[in-house]
């Protein structure tokens, strides 16, 4: 793994890679990230979200219409959520809402569906590129943060987070640790440390 | 152009006013995402320049009007503080020149940036002068460059600039405020250091086919060095962080 | 972004009513604090001000002017705040709006009333006096840009050098000699959230507060005070917090010595 910027060269050849680019017979990589040789694989670093079919967002109801609600999903682009999709329930301004991406439009309207209202929790931005991290492989790093805070966690691919319980200042710590460390090695075993160190002074008091 | 009567001598025996050879460049200092709120910054000093770039977006585009359903829209401001110059107090606020460089600054990265990625969207550049000494145009887009990649917006290549042109009847490269005035010619160009694509050109004063050439030449070579220290101010967000 | 602020505000107010700050800091202390004086050579004097995530850069500059008609033999201050569009993103280009105005005059009352310049000392000539531009740029805003802007000007305005003036020209080249200045104005700024004090806001406790209360002190006297936004203050509140001011007061000016 190296990291890579702008312009950089990062194959001899033409190769579809994501956040890449072809020109001629080379690729180049189109922002700063983490490119892996082996697996022709490049990971920004940093970057606006953009949603996709099937991602699940904390969203924030921004306006409340007739036909549904207009969502702010930390992108360029609003979340709308039809108010059929909702069933019963009814939002208010500032709800905070757990949704899903049902499409992106050619205009890029975004179709939100399976909302979900989250109560009493804390919110917590971090960059949607490290949302990865935070939720760890086969959600291994997630389920570290709630079993050792005992709380209640939704991440967003938007980079929004809601967290709620007694611990949520020591899991938003570990986030925000995760956020800062999340392109170095080792970072499950440095969180499993860390979450060691601060859940054990809360049971020894 | 300042007053002949003044006009001090540029180059004595090949060297100039601050010592440096004809084809060397000031010394350079970036440091990236520096400020708390903005989504990519970089603060650059070149040689007695000070400047501070920032880039927010892409977001929602206002005003709607310049929205475009195709692309992600760039606007860009350049501006120089009251304090900036060594002389008297300047006045705040866009003045025509400002105007045109933003303009000159922003078609640079349309070019560079991916905007077709972010339709409907708005991208914000601001290039703020604090302290200015000859080059503020170049020095700003090096810095804007190094923003934009620490925002993560897509691009094909960090842009770098540096003005060349003629002083003391001799071709060089990136001319203090003093050089400037009493200099004979002065061309900004902004590159992509890529495949050396001319991006930002302007011209004023006398050169000849030849002079521009040469001077070509060495805003080419002088770019690849100012390329390796802005990758490296992008990269260098990431190392400190153990 | 209205909305946003309004599920932070809720945040805030419930930490508050815990005895806590969303940094845990007391409710009477500043963010660090850190001071670079001299940061730029085209000035005659300037400071780099941090409090927390907020920073201001103070740019002072001397240059020959016309008094104004009701005070011919005093030399011009004149302050101005600008908003840089790259210090937030609800700070919008165009000309100066009513916040960036507000805190212009409320850091130059401070720095005016203290006296710490004599304005009659910058008199040249019939006609002539010395115009002090103190210009103060915002460059990153994580809230109390009042304390974070006062603090840099003052700071810069204790290394600044007095060009001088001969055969009717400015002269800036060394050696100048350093502008005299007769009086260390500090403000202190309160904001009250959900009914109680606390000291430098944070951006997230800006959006949660009430009121808002400045007060400016040099070493003896108060010398400005400013309150902001819809609530109110008592008389015993307003004691209180000058007495913070003046203590707070001291190790500020400790700071920028």
């Amino acid at each position: 793994m190296r990291i890579v910027v702008p312009g950089e060269m990062i194959a001899d050849s033409p190769k579809e890679i994501s956040y890449a680019y072809i020109d001629g017979d080379k690729t180049y990589s189109s922002v700063v990230g983490l490119f892996s040789e082996q697996d022709l694989r490049l990971i920004p670093l940093q970057g606006p979200y953009v949603p996709i079919t099937e991602d699940v967002v904390v969203g924030v109801v921004e306006d409340v219409k007739f036909a549904g609600y207009n969502m702010d999903i930390t992108s360029p682009y609003k979340g709308f959520l039809l108010a059929k999709e909702c069933g019963r329930e009814q939002f208010d301004l500032g709800d905070i809402v757990l949704a899903k991406v049902r499409d992106v439009d050619e205009v890029k309207n975004v179709n939100l569906i399976e909302p979900r209202k989250l109560l009493n929790g804390e919110i917590i931005e971090i960059s949607s590129v490290k949302v990865p991290r935070v939720i760890g492989k086969k959600s291994s790093m997630l389920e570290m943060i709630k079993a050792a805070t005992k709380c209640e966690i939704h991440v967003g691919k938007n980079g929004r987070i809601w967290i709620k319980g007694q611990n949520s200042a020591t899991a938003t710590r570990a986030i925000l640790k995760i956020e800062k460390e999340a392109h170095t090695d080792g970072l499950t075993d440095r969180i499993g440390a860390f979450l060691k160190e601060q859940t054990g002074d809360i049971n020894g008091q | 152009m300042a007053n002949d009567s003044e006009k001090p001598q540029l180059l004595v025996n090949g060297k100039r006013i601050d010592g440096r050879a004809l084809d060397e460049i000031r010394e350079i200092k970036i440091q990236a995402g520096i400020l708390n709120k903005a989504d990519g910054s970089a603060y650059l000093e070149w040689g007695n320049n000070k400047i501070l770039a920032a880039v927010y977006g892409p977001k929602e585009c206002i005003p709607k009007h310049d929205m475009n359903p195709y692309k992600a829209v760039i606007h860009c401001r350049y501006a120089m503080a009251p304090f900036s110059s060594l002389e008297e107090h300047g006045r705040s606020g866009p003045n025509r020149r400002s105007t045109e460089l933003s303009k000159v600054i922003r078609e640079v990265f349309e070019n560079v940036i991916f905007t077709e990625l972010y339709p409907k969207t708005a991208i914000d550049i601001f290039i703020e002068i604090l302290q200015g000494d000859g080059g503020t145009r170049c020095a700003g887009i090096t810095a804007a460059s190094v923003a934009l990649a620490n925002a993560g917006i897509p691009m094909k290549d960090l842009v770098a600039a540096v003005a060349v042109g003629k002083i003391g009847g001799e071709v060089g490269i990136d001319f203090s405020k003093d050089e400037d005035n009493f200099g004979e010619s002065d061309l900004p160009l902004a590159i992509a250091p890529r495949n050396n694509e001319i991006l930002l050109l302007q011209m004023d004063g006398l050169l000849t086919k030849e002079e521009l050439n040469k001077a070509f030449g060495m805003a080419f070579e002088a770019v690849k060095r100012i390329n390796k220290i802005q990758s490296e101010a992008v990269r260098a967000v990431y190392k400190n962080t153990e | 972004m209205e909305i946003l602020d309004e599920v932070k505000k809720d945040f805030v107010i419930d930490l508050i009513r815990k005895n806590k700050r969303p940094d845990e800091r007391d409710f009477l202390s500043y963010r660090p604090i850190t001071i670079q004086k001299d940061v730029l050579t085209s000035t005659e004097g300037s400071a780099l001000v941090k409090i927390g995530n907020s920073q201001v850069l103070v740019g002072i500059k001397m240059d020959k002017g016309t008094p104004f008609t009701d005070r011919p033999k005093e030399g011009i201050l004149a302050t101005n705040a600008e908003l840089l569009p790259l210090a937030s993103p609800t700070f919008e280009l165009g000309p100066p709006d009513e916040r960036s105005i507000e805190l212009a005059r409320v850091v130059d009352r401070g720095i005016r009333s203290s006296s710490a310049i004599d304005l009659k000392s910058l008199y040249i000539a019939e006609n002539l006096v010395w115009a002090v531009f103190i210009d103060l740029y915002v460059l990153d805003h994580d809230g109390n840009l009042i304390d974070t802007a006062a603090l840099a000007a003052m700071a810069a305005l204790l290394n600044t050098k007095q060009p001088k003036f001969e055969d009717g020209k400015v002269i800036r080249k060394e050696p100048m000699d350093k502008l005299k200045i007769n009086a260390r104005a500090v403000t202190c700024t309160f904001a009250k959230i959900d009914g109680k004090l606390v000291l430098d806001p944070c951006l997230d406790e800006e959006t949660a507060m009430d009121a808002r209360l400045t007060i400016a002190t040099d070493e003896n006297n108060i010398c400005a005070m400013q309150k902001g936004c819809l609530g109110g203050f008592s008389a015993d509140e307003v004691n209180q917090l000058i007495g913070v001011s003046f203590e707070k007061g001291k190790e500020l000016r400790k700071l920028i010595e």
